[in-house]
């Protein structure tokens, strides 16, 4: 059964954004299909999201003065992120700045300040400049979001967070070997860009000796430090000649170079013996696959994907932005399983998707046709970071440079747990003045006030899953509002909003079918 | 809890369920009989209350600053490799000489597991890897996972033990990883799921607390949406079964770790994340809940540069919790059925490199401890004049041999059918 309008629209928006009321759903089923990725694919047209002025501020405060607010800057600077996904008008740039946290996964825990992960959030919209280390809304030299992924191995390599995270600022020149430190050179090779082995050949895609040669290349790329009379933190690249290697060098074949370029070069156009495709289109096509579509890709889908990378058929090159054309825009193999049937509702949601999309959806204001800002309140801000850590993806803090793993790994016991008691903690724990769920605004809106227990499960399910119930589980829903409290003074009418509609919203969201989008 | 079903167990407890409509299914899936093997029958034959602790060390440690060469020419090349991340040698602690002939002695900072050494609850295992050793941690790491270096596969060695072993469990808590509430692959089955425990203390479900009468009724309701089987939906089942795994295993914790107190003479420090895990491992262990593998993991072991302090407090957290840990089985008179192991990825370079740090290596000594080992060294230390073509130590004792004791000696269960071949035993146990 091919998915309807409704259907398409409501499955592209879970996945290009963080999911949609139903009346944004109902404006882009108007709008139409094409136009509707057009608009996430031309964000340009679309505003960008502010910038937190509190956090701002503190960009420029002395390290000292900066460090007794640390906690502070993180909690704000989670809010802030959390922030944007609810309220973009850039949906698929969220979506994109979290993908790239993920691959290129970065963790304040291994550096020496955080304002450095803040830089490169900036970085990975396209908002920020290494060689000045300053944020310029946009940049318009920055490859990112969605750009040249050849510039976009180079504007990473230059990320001040990078360069602390895996090392290469002490990397210097050593021998023709290796340089002092390998660390960076192997994460690059191995996480960000081609994986150990040929997504669809499963052939190695470099030796050991390769990735020694690489960190050669990268010797010299470093931090600007102690800028004198200023007590500011490490937020600038600087290429520090006296301590490169000049090469040449031997990496993935080739022989040459005397600088990072040729490294860059030799992998964006790495391709196995025999084969049609580059590594790395085949490694983001996967990617970019299973973050949008869903796992285990058939390999025409990764090779088309690569074909689009490497401009097989005469288009630019190394286009992030052509890529995610193809999976979205139908009329292709890609996009064609991207809208299949396998791929409805068969994509496990993250913590991020899953607390983002209640957020969007429950804290809609249909006056306004918008969801409403996250609030700044502290006990808020303190729930959703203790949420995410027992969900299992504090960003900014992913476990290791290998990312979280997705998909079912989202789905174990305590992570369920974490997820059930976000749940009643925002829907029932949490006020709508402390940032909790406005309750109260929903069943005025959509004339809620005097509907019967059906009535008020079927709005639910429409707004929170956007796939029909079973009768059974409706017929379980419709029993819990009508069920007692077994204690008496519970049981006043007064009491039905909080007690039993809050109580619904908690227990759709424990429902297999809230955990996939 | 003994072999009842999973909605017998969900009666017992008081939840019963309100709606029509319940398939079942979910409940049957652990019953599915394990293929008639002979390792099931033999397992079936050997129930005993052994519990094996694994503790991963994450991040590929330093083994040659862990077992360090005092004498003969490893002692002195291992000098002139390590300029400035040698441990001056009146720091070492001598553990005695090894096979070849190498005088071995520990970093300074695990002097709390030397004394477990000393009384030969301690066993130092040299020189371990496999065969054309991964310097990728995740590859390698899924290797050690899955005891397969060819290609990882998507269960774990555990994982395979507690399918093989259990093919009618019911024990919600058969095997629990304290991992900061990841499932790590080495415990992932095809049959078992096994639960991750962020907090033992969090592991709950909450509802409502301004409404206590209507705490039942969305208790019954949630196991109730929980129910409803869509077979064709694989996602949606596994989805669906983890979250009554999820609220089955947290009741059966709760009633359990009531059992534990804690003694005021052994402190599990606050400031050790290892130590917390194992805190949490010890209270399951004192609710008898018929537990058999626990995990736990500390990461922060790749130390590319300015290696020597944090390698040192890693090093002091692992001898603190194990030392900490094992007084309190003790106490609690369980120490005589625990075994305790560690496994790292990888070891690192011999050669430091450039900036006080090590790059990724190959081969490394890894420990066991408990009450039941013949302590000692197995093993010899790596040759240092006999190195890689990338300067690695080469291995002498495969990983695998570790797991095949673990398996035979421990769990009792025919360790070659689990891990694809037979392996050489090492007299540890």
């Amino acid at each position: 059964m091919p998915l309807d309008k409704y259907d398409q629209i409501a499955h592209l928006l879970r996945r290009a954004g963080f999911g949609a009321h139903p009346d944004e759903i109902e404006q882009k089923v108007a709008r139409g299909l094409e136009a509707t990725v057009d608009d996430l694919i031309n964000f340009e047209k679309y505003p960008d999201v502010e910038p937190d002025e509190d956090l701002v501020s503190m960009l420029d405060l002395p390290v000292d003065e900066f460090n007794r607010m640390r906690g502070t800057f993180i909690g704000g600077l989670e809010r802030w992120w959390l922030n944007a996904m609810i309220t973009t008008k850039r949906p698929l740039v969220e979506k994109m700045t979290l993908f790239w946290h993920n691959l290129f996964a970065t963790s304040i825990a291994g550096l020496p300040d955080p304002r450095q992960m803040y830089l490169q959030n900036e970085n990975f919209r396209g908002n920020f400049e290494p060689e000045t280390g300053q944020i310029m809304r946009p940049n318009p030299r920055s490859p990112f979001p969605l750009g040249n992924f050849r510039l976009i191995l180079e504007y990473l390599t230059k990320d001040p967070a990078m360069l602390f995270w895996l090392d290469n600022w002490l990397n210097r020149k050593l021998n023709s070997e290796v340089g002092t430190n390998e660390n960076y050179a192997r994460e690059l090779h191995e996480l960000f860009s081609m994986g150990v082995e040929d997504v669809v050949a499963k052939v190695p895609n470099y030796t050991e000796r390769d990735i020694r040669q690489a960190s050669r290349a990268l010797t010299g790329w470093t931090i600007l430090r102690g800028r004198r009379n200023q007590s500011t933190f490490p937020r600038q690249f600087v290429f520090d000649a006296r301590n490169h290697d000049f090469g040449p060098y031997e990496h993935l074949g080739q022989r040459g170079g005397t600088n990072a370029d040729f490294i860059f070069d030799n992998i964006v156009r790495h391709r196995n013996p025999g084969q049609q495709q580059s590594a790395v289109g085949r490694f983001l096509g996967y990617r970019l696959f299973i973050f949008f579509g869903y796992d285990d890709p058939e390999p025409e889908i990764i090779n088309a994907l690569a074909d689009v990378f490497d401009g097989a058929h005469g288009e630019q090159p190394y286009s992030i932005r052509n890529m995610l054309r193809t999976i979205f825009t139908p009329g292709n193999v890609v996009s064609e399983a991207f809208y299949s049937e396998r791929a409805f509702k068969a994509h496990v949601k993250s913590p991020t998707e899953y607390i983002v999309g209640a957020f969007r959806l429950l804290n809609f204001d249909r006056q306004s046709g918008e969801p409403d800002s996250l609030s700044k309140n502290r006990l808020l801000v303190r729930t959703l970071i203790n949420a995410m850590i027992g969900m299992g993806q504090y960003l900014l803090f992913p476990p290791d440079v290998s990312g979280w793993k997705e998909g079912l790994n989202w789905i174990n016991t305590t992570f369920d747990l974490a997820r059930f008691n976000f749940a009643n903690a925002i829907a029932t724990g949490l006020q709508a003045r402390q940032g909790g769920i406005d309750v109260d605004r929903i069943m005025d809106q959509n004339d809620l006030r005097g509907a019967s227990a059906s009535e008020i499960v079927d709005f639910f399910a429409r707004l929170l899953l956007q796939a029909p119930l079973s009768p059974g589980q409706r017929q379980t829903l419709i029993d819990y509002l009508n069920a007692p409290s077994e204690n008496a003074t519970e049981n006043t009418p007064r009491n039905f909003v909080n007690m039993k509609v809050r109580g619904l919203i908690h227990l759709i969201m424990t429902m297999p079918e809230f955990q996939l989008s | 809890m003994g072999k009842t079903t999973r909605r017998e167990f969900i009666k017992k407890s008081g939840f019963t369920l309100v709606t029509v409509g319940l398939s079942g299914r979910a409940f049957m899936r652990h019953l599915a009989m394990a293929a008639n093997s002979t390792l099931t029958q033999a397992a079936a034959l050997s129930e005993n209350d052994r519990t094996l602790v694994v503790i991963q060390l994450a991040g590929g440690n330093d083994g040659l600053n862990t077992v360090i060469p005092l004498s003969g020419q490893n002692a002195s090349l291992y000098r002139q490799f390590r300029s400035t991340l040698e441990i001056p040698e009146g720091e070492i602690l001598s553990i005695g000489t090894d096979a070849g002939g190498t005088g071995l002695g520990l970093h300074p900072s695990l002097a709390p597991i030397k004394e477990l050494y000393d009384q030969g609850r301690m066993g130092v295992i040299q020189s371990v890897g496999y065969p054309n050793p991964n310097r990728s941690h995740f590859r390698s790491m899924d290797i050690w996972h899955t005891a397969n270096p060819d290609r990882p596969d998507a269960t774990g060695w555990l994982g395979d033990y507690l399918d093989a072993a259990f093919p009618s469990n019911d024990n919600p808590l058969i095997a629990v990883s304290l991992a900061g509430g990841r499932l790590p692959l080495t415990l992932r089955a095809d049959r078992i799921a096994v639960p991750a425990i962020g907090n033992v203390e969090t592991y709950q479900f909450q509802t409502d607390p301004r409404f206590p009468g209507d705490a039942q009724n969305r208790i019954q309701t949630f196991l109730a949406l929980n129910q409803e089987g869509a077979p064709q939906r694989v996602l949606y089942e596994q989805i669906r079964e983890t979250a009554l795994e999820a609220f089955e295993s947290s009741v059966t914790l709760q009633q359990g770790i009531q059992r534990y107190t804690p003694d005021p003479n052994i402190t599990y420090a606050a400031n050790n994340p290892l130590a917390r895990a194992m805190q949490q491992a010890a209270q399951i262990i004192a609710g008898d809940l018929g537990t058999r593998i626990l995990y736990v993991s500390i990461g922060g072991f790749d130390t590319h540069q300015g290696q020597a302090n944090r390698h040192a407090q890693l090093l002091g957290y692992l001898a603190d919790a194990v030392n900490t840990f094992y007084r309190d089985m003790q106490r609690l008179g369980k120490d005589d059925r625990i075994l305790m192991m560690t496994w790292s990825e990888f070891g690192r370079k011999v050669r430091e490199n450039g900036n006080q740090g090590t790059d990724h290596g190959a081969s490394a000594p890894q420990f066991v401890f408990g009450t039941p080992i013949n302590g000692g060294i197995f093993g010899e230390h790596p040759d240092l004049t006999d190195l890689s073509s990338v300067d690695d130590t080469k291995f002498t004792i495969d990983f695998r041999s570790i797991y095949a004791t673990i398996l035979e000696r421990w769990l009792e269960v025919d360790a070659t059918e689990l891990l694809g071949g037979s392996f050489e035993l090492i007299p540890f146990l």
